[in-house]
């Protein structure tokens, strides 16, 4: 059912990487992975995922930047980010609940969570 | 088997070296092949044959195909047993087939197909153990994260030290929700009130009475308290029991874990789930059993501090007793001051807190009259300076008696100052109007009404009428102007009290 959808996962953290993809593709999603942000958005950009999950610290571009670019690309065609961190603090709440389909998920974040989130998103989406 | 496409690769250079072709099949067909140049080969006959042969021995062998001419191959081993077969023959292209039939005599020997076959396969099956370990290791590493996840939630929910109704339904909620079961719930034994139990929609629709099922569960659930090492219940398909079995028509799995602390039982916490495809895990047994005792550690201090509370209230009960065995005039004067404050704090909407100081406050006001003697307590007379003096002296002996405990620290403030006058006259401090502390204010108009609508034995009781008139005469001197106010208010709404105060004012 998800198989024509791809998830362009974004973490500096192997772990977490390997953690998310092996979830995803368990559940059938095509899964591209970048371990910062310049090679997410790099991505993002040619391969027009369906959906981001990333982090917020990591080198080169943070993911705050990463979503900043991804704004105008929103535009064209709608995607969800999930933003997945592990400081919660009000103003990073305030600038993700100022993105596009963007939403916060608290680490240690939960796996199964994470897949229920993408699940609902693309059932509202009807694709 | 996972990660072909690497060794597509790798398969393809060595096509190209050893002009050989290379294939991996499973026993339903081919899963990668690698032809230098790169085409697609029609299968060779007999290759299905060799290949269920490799699978059967588990060793190498090798045939002569007709089309493909010597065929070598390999088994590639799982965890348990065969998975598949690596194999080399020379790809058939029409025209060439003799040429290549020719050159594959001169190409590499048996041995060193062997050799070569086997190294590979021993790298393919390593390939593949690493990736499937890999893959557990990310399986159980995501499990951790669930339970991490769920351990972060649960800890700011149990961060309190007193028990809440809201703070365990959440708990259990929460606990649902994240072990992915149908029904979660805690049974206390002698405390049904605290019972919670929370379903989800699917199976509410279901059944009708959840907290039924929940009984019924616990009640067949064994009570073997002898055991200690043994804090749970388990029941991995309800049919295993036909105890349990009869409980719910379908098929069902069910853990209990012993809300317990210090061997102190409470009840159960326990998980429903009709969702037979799934196992109760470890680390769910562990995370519930870590929230039971969570769960059984606020209780027990809830326990602690309603103790504390009820031995304070005995306490005061027995410093009230003993004042009014001493004082006559004091004996039922302390209750009725602290009910005429309650409903002046409902009128004035103070909250709990203040409700509760002012309680203490209001019921203690005169505990300072203990350290005063009867002589000079129970006098019928006037009392001369000196006695006046000690007797004004019992604010300031409450104040002192009651400092030691820390549970009353807030209602010092209000017996302290319950004599102060709103004029800066009073004792023991002289404190002026909105300087008096307000429960004291409080208390200094109830005490006053009191003391004159009760019987004295150098004066009889004045009616509730005059002593309002009173109180509104000493309103901005002795008393707060609008405590007086608001109290004369109370008092006249009163069912019974006709001859209100306004009206004589009126008429007179």
């Amino acid at each position: 059912m998800a198989s024509n959808k791809t998830i362009l996962v974004v973490d500096d953290e192997g772990p977490i990487r390997r953690i998310i993809e092996l979830k995803l593709k368990n559940r059938g999603y095509n899964v591209i992975t970048a371990k910062d942000g310049e090679e997410g958005l790099d991505l993002l950009r040619r391969q027009k995922p369906d959906a981001v999950v990333t982090d917020i610290m990591m080198p080169r571009l943070d993911g705050k930047s990463l979503c900043e670019h991804a704004e105008p690309l929103k535009q064209a065609g709608s995607f969800l980010t999930i933003v997945v961190t592990c400081r919660i603090s009000p103003e990073e709440r305030s600038w993700v609940a100022r993105m596009t389909d963007t939403v916060l998920m608290e680490k240690p974040f939960s796996p199964s969570r994470l897949l229920e989130c993408l699940e609902k998103y693309f059932e509202k989406d009807g694709s | 088997m996972k990660d072909l496409k690497t060794f597509e690769e790798f398969l393809h250079s060595l096509s190209e070296i050893t002009g050989l072709g290379f294939e991996i099949r499973d026993a339903d067909g081919r899963l990668s092949s690698a032809f230098a140049p790169r085409h697609t080969t029609p299968e060779p006959e007999g290759i299905l044959e060799l290949t269920r042969k490799i699978i059967e021995t588990s060793t190498f062998q090798h045939a002569s195909l007709p089309g493909a001419g010597a065929c070598f191959g390999v088994p590639i081993p799982g965890a348990e047993e065969v998975i598949g077969v690596l194999l080399a023959y020379r790809a058939e292209t029409t025209g060439r087939a003799c040429q290549q039939q020719v050159s594959a005599e001169q190409g590499p020997s048996r041995q060193e197909m062997e050799r070569l076959l086997s190294r590979t396969a021993w790298l393919i099956e390593e390939n593949n153990r690493c990736r499937q370990d890999a893959d557990d290791i990310t399986e159980v590493l995501s499990q951790s994260f669930e339970d991490l996840h769920l351990f972060a939630r649960i800890a700011t929910q149990i961060k309190t030290l007193r028990f809440s109704d809201s703070m365990l339904r959440s708990l259990i909620e929460e606990i649902m929700e994240s072990m992915g079961v149908d029904l979660a719930f805690a049974k206390f034994m002698d405390r049904d009130d605290r019972d919670v139990m929370v379903m989800e929609e699917s199976l509410a629709h279901a059944i009708i009475d959840g907290q039924g099922l929940v009984d019924a569960l616990v009640a067949c659930t064994p009570l073997d308290t002898s055991d200690v090492t043994r804090h749970y219940f388990i029941l991995n398909h309800s049919e295993e029991d036909p105890k349990f079995g009869s409980l719910y028509p379908d098929p069902y799995r069910f853990l209990a874990v012993r809300i317990e602390h210090e061997s102190e039982f409470y009840g159960w916490l326990g998980l429903f789930s009709l969702n037979m495809a799934a196992i109760f895990r470890q680390s769910e047994l562990r995370l519930l059993t870590s929230m039971a005792e969570q769960v059984a550690a606020v209780l027990a201090n809830t326990d602690l501090y309603l103790d504390l509370e009820r031995s304070i209230v005995n306490m005061v009960k027995s410093l009230i007793h003993a004042i009014e065995a001493k004082d006559v005039y004091t004996r039922g004067h302390s209750e009725r001051v602290s009910e005429y404050c309650m409903r002046m704090a409902t009128l004035l909407k103070l909250d709990a807190h203040q409700m509760e100081t002012l309680q203490w406050a209001s019921v203690l006001h005169d505990i300072g009259k203990i350290g005063i003697s009867e002589g000079i307590l129970n006098k019928p007379g006037t009392l001369t300076q000196e006695e006046y003096t000690h007797i004004q002296d019992h604010s300031r002996q409450g104040f002192n008696i009651l400092r030691p405990l820390e549970q009353l620290k807030d209602s010092l403030p209000a017996i302290l100052h319950h004599h102060e006058r709103y004029d800066g006259t009073g004792y023991p401090d002289g404190l002026k109007g909105e300087g008096i502390p307000l429960l004291a204010r409080i208390i200094a108009v109830a005490d006053a009404y009191d003391a004159m609508t009760s019987h004295r034995a150098y004066r009889p009781a004045k009616p509730p009428e005059e002593a309002l008139e009173i109180l509104e005469e000493v309103a901005g001197s002795q008393l707060d102007p609008y405590m007086v106010e608001l109290f004369v208010e109370m008092i006249e709404q009163e069912p019974g009290n006709c001859v209100t105060g306004s009206q004589k004012r009126m008429t007179g």
